[in-house]
């Protein structure tokens, strides 16, 4: 009997002693590729813009988690993103969901003034295709061979890519589909594999959900801003309630943003620090976070044009070439 | 009730069975052996379904690749003189070539990845393939400097009076020939960059670009009705190019008419009866929400041209400058996207009119899409000398004419600087996308690693090393099998590159990565929660028995012992 506790004692020695040093290794291992990380960044190399817009979450009453997404939709395509360039993934089709008493729309707003659905809404990923490994293969390019131009985030080098996320989550997770959930670890390999093949120049990273700073700490790719409605342990909230359609129809901190956003056009100087200057903790109801330490840029100089507008460089071709002309010499 | 009652019952028969020695043995022995079989069986059984499989892959052999190698391009020049060369003279030359650029390449910015040029020259004519090129040198009284015309295929003719010899003149061409090009390639160096001209506008590399055409038209209502003679123009202008380039890239040609295409997302302004689209518009062109130039190919670059005929009321549609002047060109280029020309239809055109654009017509936007096109990919302007002589600092060489390929779009030399910027490239894609694959696969140590993987990785070093076999091949001197050489090393990079991006991107190395502690704990809780039980429950029975045998048998030896004493 003594044996018996002697050994369990030893086990349960053994485990914590084993668990400590993982996470010291951990801490360790962390903190060595932070320093690694290069800051070089070319910043004329910047030719297009792409945004990944990912909604999670099914059913009715998650209605507020579409339209968020479907705002931030019409929000980076007014700036100039066109529709080629954006990935639009919806769990769930809350325009055609019968308890919708205005079929075929979908409003962000109890005043009911734009339909988000509208006629012109590309949708790439819906309903169930909308999975983890979906997700995940878009971001690392790992897509099956027969997968359509549309469902591939086609990015370079030279491409700033805009992510934002919306649904249930918490600690270091968030919800997909009521039935998986995809955790920050394998999103920040995910943004590692990105960067290693140069699929990306910048990422800005954006999430509204419970718990939402907990899902870029363990970010570690060079030149990733991201930006979280929550702290650990705080949850995000709704806004505004539509009684008609009988539910919350957009949530607060993407309201706030939103509402930022209206000021913007395409040709806008407004930078990220002005967007992160204008949270406000007692509106939002949860402590917004922003991650910039892997970022290289100062805040104040990154305009929401660098990840939002169409930001094609343009030049005149003065005379056509003489192409099929006898003789030309120059 | 009853079965509880039954239950007891048998117990207590049980326990009133006399244990024998046999039957306390053999239950030890069970228990011993299922602990012995849970660890000998069990353990391997557990690791071996329980482990990630990884393939090895050959990651010496991929690090080997290190940017401080040169990668070492030879560039083969044939001198042919009225008077026979001879082979000292030739030597002299290659010689003073070398000297001049090995100075010329010291002031260089050291690029990411390194590259030489390599010039071998020699006497004769020379064959018809690509790294290879003949100088004629013709003497010419009329002129007191060096002049050189530079011809569309593979050649340059310099003219120079009889008093400038070849040793003085062809060093100095052959080596700004090759700095002017060696400059250029040379990686991700943005100041030798801005100097060559090339913009960001050029796309990376791909096997196969589709190209489509589109017609838009703005309002054919109020407007005309405008068709074009693509087919024709396309077959005229178009074709050459597309065949010439055809052993570096494909390009698929499509083409499409928008009718009611609608309006661009920005307004022209308007004034003296003509409007213009100012410098700031011109980015926001092309991204209209109801113009589709969506591709039904999966995964090749796209190049859109487009040929925008604004509506009757707004023509004549110009581009202007910062300070609103107007330009003569009526087309403009989108980096990585395509080109933009605007057709205005004559002044005579009532609304309602049948218009249709014949080939004739085409020419002058068909010239814009190839300039544009010629960018798009990468072509360099002033390949393979800048037209009004950089060099003329130096003295001997007073002009520079260079003959533009006006029957395919694309000279040889553009054709042959094409080729070499590409090989060099994709033997870097290829390189670096292997070595991320490494290194992807050593950070990521939960990551299966199929055998396909190693298989793509094997075959993308093969053709690596056989396209430096190629290189070095051309410069060996029965070279009449090598002529082909540069076009062998230029495929086998395009496949190296194929190669590693098919291991990098394999959809069989996503899985679930992260696989957390507490996760590990829930699943093997209960799979082996009820196997140790009873077998913990055996040992602490064998020991328990143990201890109380020896206790019994103590007990025995001190009474005997106090039996004896007692005696």
């Amino acid at each position: 009997m003594n044996l018996l506790r002697a050994l369990l004692h030893l086990a349960g020695v053994f485990l914590s002693a084993y668990i400590l040093t993982a996470e010291i290794a951990q801490a360790a291992g962390v903190r060595n590729k932070k320093q690694k990380i290069a800051r070089f960044l070319d910043t004329e190399n910047h030719t297009n813009n792409w945004a990944v817009l990912v909604c999670t979450s099914r059913f009715w009453f998650n209605y507020r988690h579409i339209a968020n997404t479907l705002s931030m939709y019409r929000t980076v395509k007014r700036m100039g993103i066109p529709d080629s360039h954006i990935i639009l993934m919806l769990a769930d089709d809350m325009a055609c969901n019968p308890r919708n008493c205005y079929p075929a729309t979908v409003y962000d707003h109890p005043k009911k003034t734009t339909d988000l659905y509208g006629d012109n809404v590309e949708v790439d990923y819906r309903g169930y295709e909308v999975t983890v490994e979906n997700f995940i293969r878009l971001l690392t390019g790992r897509v099956e061979a027969h997968t359509p131009r549309n469902k591939r985030l086609l990015t370079d080098d030279k491409s700033n890519v805009f992510i934002y996320m919306t649904g249930h989550g918490g600690e270091d997770f968030l919800k997909f589909q009521d039935a998986e959930e995809v955790n920050s670890y394998d999103i920040a390999d995910a943004m590692q594999q990105m960067w290693e093949k140069k699929r990306y120049r910048e990422i800005l990273f954006m999430i509204d959900t419970c718990q939402a700073n907990t899902m870029f700490s363990k970010f570690y790719s060079p030149n990733v801003l991201s930006i979280g409605s929550s702290d650990k342990g705080e949850n995000s909230y709704s806004y505004f309630h539509d009684r008609d359609i009988g539910v919350s129809v957009i949530d607060r901190f993407t309201y706030y943003n939103l509402d930022f956003f209206e000021s913007v056009d395409m040709s806008s100087k407004h930078t990220i620090a002005d967007m992160i200057g204008t949270y406000n903790t007692s509106l939002i109801h949860s402590h917004p976070g922003v991650r910039t330490d892997l970022y290289a840029r100062e805040l104040q100089k990154t305009y929401l044009t660098d990840f939002f507008g169409a930001v094609q460089e343009v030049e005149l071709t003065t005379k056509p070439f003489p192409i099929g002309n006898k003789q030309a010499s120059t | 009730m009853a079965l509880g009652d039954k239950l007891r019952a048998l117990f207590a028969r049980r326990r009133r069975q006399p244990r024998t020695v046999i039957s306390m043995h053999r239950e030890r022995q069970v228990a011993v052996f299922s602990i012995l079989l849970l660890l000998l069986v069990g353990l391997p059984l557990w690791w071996t379904t329980t482990r990630v499989y990884r393939a090895d892959l050959p990651s010496e052999k991929v690090n080997l690749f290190a940017p401080e190698n040169a990668f070492e391009v030879p560039l083969i020049f044939y001198i042919d003189t009225e008077s026979p060369l001879s082979a000292d003279k030739a030597q002299l030359i290659q010689t003073n070539t070398q000297a001049l650029i090995d100075a010329e390449r010291a002031s260089f910015a050291v690029g990411e990845w390194r590259v030489r040029y390599l010039v071998d020259v020699r006497v004769g004519a020379a064959p018809d393939a690509p790294g290879h090129y003949t100088l004629y040198l013709r003497a010419d009284d009329a002129t007191t400097t060096a002049s050189i015309s530079v011809g569309s295929d593979r050649s340059a003719t310099i003219s120079v009076t009889q008093s400038i010899v070849a040793e003085d003149i062809l060093p100095e061409l052959i080596s700004s020939i090759v700095i002017n090009e060696e400059q250029a390639v040379r990686g991700k160096d943005t100041k030798a960059r801005k100097k060559s001209q090339s913009s960001h506008a050029a796309v990376n590399y791909a096997p196969e670009y589709s190209i489509t055409l589109t017609l838009l038209n703005e309002d054919p209502v109020n407007g005309a009705v405008v068709d074009w003679e693509i087919e024709q123009a396309v077959d005229a202008y178009l074709k050459p190019f597309v065949d010439k380039i055809s052993p570096l890239t494909k390009l698929s040609l499509s083409s499409q008419i928008l009718h009611h295409a609608g309006s661009p997302p920005v307004v022209p302004l308007r004034a003296n009866n003509q409007s213009y689209l100012t410098p700031e518009m011109l980015p926001h062109f092309v991204n209209s929400p109801s113009w589709n130039f969506a591709s039904i190919d999966p995964i090749s670059p796209m190049l859109n041209f487009l040929l925008f005929v604004p509506e009757l009321t707004s023509q004549p549609m110009h581009i202007a400058d910062e300070k609103g002047d107007i330009q003569s060109s009526e087309a403009f280029l989108v980096s990585q996207w395509g080109g933009v020309a605007i057709a205005n239809l004559p002044d005579t055109t009532r609304p309602g009119d049948r218009v249709k654009l014949s080939k004739t017509d085409m020419q002058k936007y068909m010239g814009y899409y190839i300039a544009q096109l010629r960018q798009l990919i990468g072509i360099r302007s002033g390949t393979p000398l800048p037209q009004h002589g950089s060099r003329a600092r130096k003295g001997s060489i007073s002009r520079i004419d260079t003959r533009l390929a006006t029957e395919t779009g694309i000279s040889d030399w553009e054709f042959d600087a094409l080729l070499r910027q590409w090989l060099i490239r994709n033997r870097q894609t290829a390189i670096t996308t292997l070595q991320s694959l490494v290194r992807l696969v050593n950070s990521l140590q939960n990551m299966v690693v199929m055998d396909e993987i190693k298989a793509q990785v094997d075959k993308s070093l093969e053709a690596l090393y056989k396209a430096e076999q190629a290189l070095t091949d051309i410069l060996s001197l029965d070279s009449s099998r090598f002529h082909h050489s540069y076009q062998h090393a230029f495929e086998s990079a395009a496949a190296a590159t194929a190669f590693a991006e098919t291991a990098f991107f394999d959809p069989s190395m996503v899985s679930m990565l992260y696989f957390p502690d507490q996760h590990k704990y829930a699943i093997y809780m209960p799979f082996f929660l009820p196997v140790a039980i009873p077998v913990l429950a055996a040992i602490k029975r064998i020991i328990s028995e143990r201890r109380r045998n020896k206790a019994i048998a103590a007990g025995v030896d001190s009474a005997d012992h106090a039996a004896k004493k007692s005696n």
